[in-house]
Order: structure tokens, then C-alpha cells, then sequence
């Protein structure tokens, strides 16, 4: 697991770490039951304080994204698709809003702007509706 | 029996007539990474030598493992490590001398460690102290402090000179350090990048006081920077307490606030400004209005 | 225990070339003793004595003032004990350490002579008994003098400055000397001088403890 931390950004760190293992578990980089690095080791290899990230732990744990198994570690979160989905939401909204304030920057209007997205699903192949299968 | 490791009463130092110190309180509670931070001169340097027993107050007392400063015993001593400013050490002495000599006064001595420090150091042993460079010194420093394995650890200035790899080494050890039970840190630095990823709570010193005594996160959530735009003039007085600092141009102003709540933002919007963005800041840009000339005094609780 | 030991090698170690000076001058004046011994019968004898003894008297009041002079600066100029004290190491323990490594040294000279000043007395038959009694006198006065220098040593070697400390060393040390020598050589001179031992060890620590490093 790779994580970025900017300190100079007003975020506080755990929080930063949060984020990011949140984002990872949405795009599926993080799957279910998989184990995250243990705070010592994370403390480590990002050189910041083991507490910093024991508290970005124990709120994700409390947020019931991951669990943690004493003796085990902490593990990724059997998760309910309504949760990943607000989560999801929220990052491609952000992504969205970003791509609107450009968008009216350069003066580009609706049209031509969901003429360009069409051709991008279009180049990943997204699918026009998501088979309800088992939700 | 209290808990702090480190306790500091009502500090008051002269120097030749000048204050140096005016009345510091401090508590570094077990466990905990504290970083003092303060400009050159402001007397960090002189805080940490009569903490260690170096030099003596002028009023006041501290305390080291619930110790008195000016009387710490040999059993004592030796659970504290030090990183002394300027890493003098013995500037004659060849480094193996110095490295036995400390074996030898040492009570505690993990030789394991200190073996692997050196080599990941690759320090010289058969050179004089004073012809190492000053990063070489740091480090010699450093492996001396953690061979001893102190459950209180007091660096002043411990990456001066060191390169930007010997510095990582440095935050890593230190984590290390702290991972184990009942370890305590007291560092200064200049470098603030260092100290905000590795400490728990901050101190500033400025003007012979610690304007700021709190934890990271909160000294972040409590100093706001705002950029405020009005959709005419700004206004020349906002009535807000605290303000640290502020610049008026045109329709901005950029206001950074001590204590921001619901009160001031309130008050901000009898002002009716057409937005107002908060600017992150990092612990570097809050050092730096902190430590701006004539401020009042920031009181953060504990 | 061990940490005294360490601490006080270190001394000895800092301050070697002292005791090889004792050591040297030792043996030159064990070599003038047994050949002023062997002439003791002839007339030469107490002028011998005693053109000799006059420069050595110098000599060691230098050089034990020296000593103290020189622990105590080479101590503030090199920052030793600011570095001690990050080691489980007291104040008190450096000081009476390097006390003791003052001591050493004066014994180092000291010893030497004296053994063999018995063993000559008991080789070469004395003419008369008061002869004991007057060498039990005269190393008495000189190792409590040497005591007094290395006192007046430790004293001034906290004085700023390179010349003046060792300056005010010696001449304070003459005085006493002076003091001594028309006082007489007996018992009598032996209070002032284990006095104003006491006091300056007494002194000494007190700074020492006080001081900052």
C-alpha cells in the first residue's frame, strides 16, 4: 500500500490517510479482508507518528470501514454497497465539479462538454446500467 | 506521582540582566513526541541545559522523571539520553575512545544497536571527534543517546547538518524509539516539515514565553488563515479577537485568527463578504505568524 | 564503583603527561637522594641538601599548581564535564574523580621518594635519631605544601583567560610558601596549611556543583 501524505496541506494527516483508504477500497485497489499494514510498520515506512495513524485506524474501525482483530491487525471491512456507494459519490463528484469549474473557464458549454464524455465511457467500455444482481 | 516526564514550573532565567526565559510552564506527559520549536536565540538551547541540570534558574524549577533538575542522580541519568546543541561531544578524543568511555558510564548498553547505527551511519572509529564533519558528529551524537536506550530522549537540534537521507534515518529511529513502552521525546528543530510529521504536541517559543502549548491537530484546527472578499472595500476594522495578523487589499483581506468558532464566523458575516475561503496552513506558516514581533500572547489550553 | 574507576582513568588519562613529569623527577631525585646519602659524612653534605632543595621546591610548586590549573581549564575549554553529565555521572563524581587523580599525581612523585628515603635509613646506620623525625618533618610539610599548590591550582584554573589563572596560581602559592618557610618546617605549619586545604576543597566543590557547563 502506497500513501501520500502532504503535510503542508490544511488536512490533518489521519484524515489524509483515511481518504486514501477509503479511495483505495472504492477503486477496488483495497478488496475485502485484505490486510492493511500494521501502524508500526506504517509509522515506519512513512516516518510520521505511530499515534497519527492509530487514530486514522480507530476512526476508519468506528466508521466500519475496516476491522481490527486483535492479534491480527486490521483488515478491510466486509462493506455494504450503500457505503462504498457514498463514498463513490462523493470522489467522482468532486472529480465532476473540478471538470465543471474548468469547463467554464474555457468557456466550453454543456453540449461539447457531454460529447466529450460520451466518447470517454465510450473508450472504458462503461456499461449503460449496472445489472442489479445482488445488492 | 504524576505522570510528566518532563515538568517545568514557572521557568525564570537571566542572562546578564536580559530575560531570557519569563516564567515557562511545560508538562510533557509519557509517551508523548514533543516538539519545541522557536527561532535562533530565543532560548530552546537554554530551556534544555538546565532541564538537563546544566544551568541553573534563576526562579522556578524543573523536574526530569519526576527528579529536580539540579540534583538527578546517577540511577536517573542514566534513563535520559541527550543530544546536546552543536554536538560537541569531546572534540579531541578519537571516536573509539569516546564510544568506550560511554560504554563504560553507561548502566544500560544495547551494543547490538549501537553496532548497527554506526555501520548504518558508517561513522570513522579511528578519527578525532573534531575532524568529523558536523552531520557525522549529529549522528555520533544520536547513536551515543539510543545506545543507552533512555526512556527519555532530549535532542536540541539533532538533524543539524545532517543530508536529507541521514535526516529520514534520524525520524525513523525516532519512531522506532517511541514504539517501545513508556518512551518519551523532547526535540527542537528548525526543520518544521520534520516536526509535524513526527510530534504529538507542539511548543513555540517566542519572547521569552510559550505562546503555544497544545497537539498538532488542535494548533492546526485553532489557527485559521482566511481569505476573505468583499464585493466592495474591505472594511478596516473587522471586530474580531485574536486576529494574529491580517492584510487589507482592496476587496480582500487575509485574516489569520487565534481560536476561530462560531462567535467570529458569525461576526465576519455582519461584514457580508461575498466569500470566504480558509487557506490551508502548515505547521511552517503557522510558526511564522506565531512568531511575528509584538503578537499577543496565543494561550491554547492544554 | 566502576564509574569512579572510569572517570578517574580518564583523568589520568587527560593529564598523563603529568604523572610521567612525576615520575621523571622522581627518579632524578631519588638519584640525587642516594648520592647525597652516600656522602652524608663529608662537609658537602647540607649545602648539598640544600642548594637542592630550593629549585625542587620550585619546581613542584609549579608544577601541582599546574596540575589544578590545568584540569580546571582543560575542563571549561573543552567542554568535558558538558558532556560528562549527558552520562549517568554526577557533579560530585567528576570533581572527587579528579581530585583523586591530583592526589595520584602527587603521590606518584611522592611515594617513590619516601620508600626509598626509608630504605636508605635503614641501609646506612643514622648518626643520630633526631634525623628520623626531621625527614618525617620535612616530606610532611612538602606533600601538604604540594596538597596546598594543587589546591591553589584547582582554585584559579576557574579564572577566565590562559595566563592570568596560572599567574595568580603561583604567586598566591608562593606567598604560602614564604609563609611556610619562616613559620618553620615542623608541626606548626602543618594546621594553616591542612586549614586552608579543606576550605578550598570545600570551595571547590561548592562551585562546582553551582556552576554551569
Amino acid at each position: 500500500m502506497q500513501f501520500n501524505i502532504n503535510n503542508s496541506s490544511g488536512r490533518p494527516v489521519y484524515q489524509q490517510i483515511m481518504d486514501q483508504v477509503k479511495r483505495d477500497i472504492a477503486l477496488g485497489r483495497l478488496i475485502k479482508d485484505e490486510k492493511l499494514p500494521t501502524v508500526r510498520e506504517l509509522a515506519q515506512q512513512l516516518a510520521i507518528n505511530p499515534n497519527t495513524i492509530a487514530k486514522a485506524y480507530r476512526q476508519l474501525e468506528q466508521e466500519g470501514i475496516i476491522v481490527t482483530r486483535p492479534g491480527s491487525g486490521a483488515f478491510v471491512a466486509n462493506l455494504d454497497s450503500n457505503l462504498s456507494k457514498s463514498v463513490k459519490k462523493k470522489l467522482l463528484s468532486e472529480e465532476l465539479e473540478r471538470i465543471a469549474v474548468d469547463a467554464y473557464h474555457m468557456q466550453i458549454d454543456r453540449q461539447i462538454l457531454r460529447q466529450w464524455f460520451e466518447k470517454a465511457v465510450e473508450k472504458f467500455n462503461l456499461a449503460e446500467e449496472k445489472e442489479k444482481t445482488n445488492e | 506521582m504524576n505522570d510528566n516526564v518532563i515538568n517545568v514550573e514557572n521557568l525564570v532565567k537571566y542572562f546578564d540582566g536580559r530575560c531570557v526565559l519569563d516564567g515557562i510552564n511545560l508538562k510533557v506527559p509519557q509517551g508523548c513526541i514533543y516538539g519545541l520549536l522557536g527561532r535562533n536565540g530565543i532560548g530552546k538551547t537554554t530551556l534544555i541545559r538546565i532541564l538537563l541540570g546544566l544551568e541553573s534558574p534563576t526562579r522556578g524549577h524543573t523536574s526530569l522523571l519526576g527528579i529536580d533538575s539540579t540534583n538527578l542522580p546517577v540511577e536517573v541519568r542514566g534513563r535520559i539520553g541527550c543530544v546536546a546543541e552543536g554536538h560537541n561531544l569531546i572534540q579531541n578524543y578519537k571516536v573509539s575512545r569516546l564510544i568506550k568511555l560511554c560504554k563504560d558510564l553507561c548502566v544500560q548498553w544495547n551494543n547490538e544497536f549501537f553496532e548497527h547505527l554506526i555501520e548504518t551511519f558508517r561513522l570513522p572509529l579511528d578519527r578525532r571527534v573534531k575532524e568529523l564533519s558536523i552531520g557525522m558528529r549529529a549522528q555520533l551524537n544520536l547513536a551515543l543517546a539510543m545506545a543507552t536506550e533512555p526512556e527519555l530522549l532530549i535532542l536540541d537540534d539533532p538533524t543539524l547538518g545532517l543530508d536529507t537521507v541521514a535526516r529520514r534515518q534520524f525520524l525513523e529511529l525516532a519512531i522506532e524509539l517511541i514504539q517501545q513502552q513508556k518512551r518519551t521525546i523532547l526535540f527542537c528543530s528548525h526543520i518544521l516539515s520534520d516536526v509535524e510529521r513526527i510530534a504529538d504536541r507542539i511548543g513555540i517559543l517566542a519572547a521569552g514565553k510559550l505562546v503555544v502549548d497544545c497537539r498538532l491537530e488542535e494548533l492546526k484546527k485553532r489557527i485559521k488563515k482566511l481569505q476573505v472578499i468583499f464585493p466592495n472595500a474591505a472594511p478596516e476594522n473587522i471586530y474580531i479577537t485574536e486576529i494574529i495578523n491580517q492584510q487589507i487589499r482592496d476587496r480582500e483581506i487575509v485574516l489569520t485568527v487565534a481560536n476561530w468558532n462560531r462567535q467570529k464566523q458569525a461576526i465576519l458575516d455582519t461584514f457580508k463578504p461575498s466569500s470566504c475561503t480558509e487557506i490551508p496552513m502548515s505547521l511552517e506558516d503557522i510558526f511564522i505568524e506565531c512568531t511575528k514581533p509584538a503578537q499577543d500572547v496565543i494561550q491554547t489550553a492544554v | 564503583m566502576l564509574n569512579m574507576l572510569t572517570l578517574i582513568k580518564r583523568e589520568i588519562y587527560d593529564n598523563i603527561a603529568y604523572f610521567v613529569a612525576a615520575i621523571i623527577l622522581s627518579m632524578i631525585l631519588i638519584i640525587c637522594i642516594i648520592s647525597a646519602a652516600y656522602r652524608s659524612n663529608s662537609e658537602e653534605a647540607p649545602i648539598f641538601a640544600i642548594a637542592l632543595s630550593l629549585p625542587v621546591i620550585v619546581i613542584l610548586i609549579i608544577g601541582f599548581t599546574s596540575i589544578g590549573v590545568s584540569q580546571m581549564y582543560i575542563d571549561k575549554n573543552k567542554r568535558i564535564s558538558a558532556f560528562l553529565l549527558t552520562l549517568p555521572v554526577t557533579r560530585g563524581r567528576i570533581l572527587t574523580a579528579r581530585i583523586i587523580t591530583g592526589i595520584l599525581a602527587i603521590l606518584t612523585l611522592f611515594l617513590p621518594l619516601i620508600i626509598t628515603t626509608m630504605i636508605l635509613y635503614r641501609l646506612l646506620s643514622p648518626p643520630v635519631p633526631v634525623f628520623e623525625g626531621m625527614f618525617f618533618d620535612i616530606y610532611t610539610v612538602t606533600l601538604l605544601t604540594a596538597l596546598t599548590s594543587y589546591c591553589i591550582g584547582l582554585q584559579t584554573g576557574w579564572m577566565k583567560g590562559k595566563v592570568i589563572p596560572p599567574l595568580v596560581g603561583f604567586i598566591i602559592t608562593f606567598v604560602f610558601a614564604s609563609i611556610i618557610i619562616i613559620k618553620g618546617l615542623g608541626p606548626q605549619a602543618w594546621l594553616p596549611l591542612i586549614i586552608f586545604i579543606i576550605a578550598s576543597v570545600i570551595r571547590s566543590r561548592r562551585k562546582f556543583m553551582k556552576t554551569s557547563f
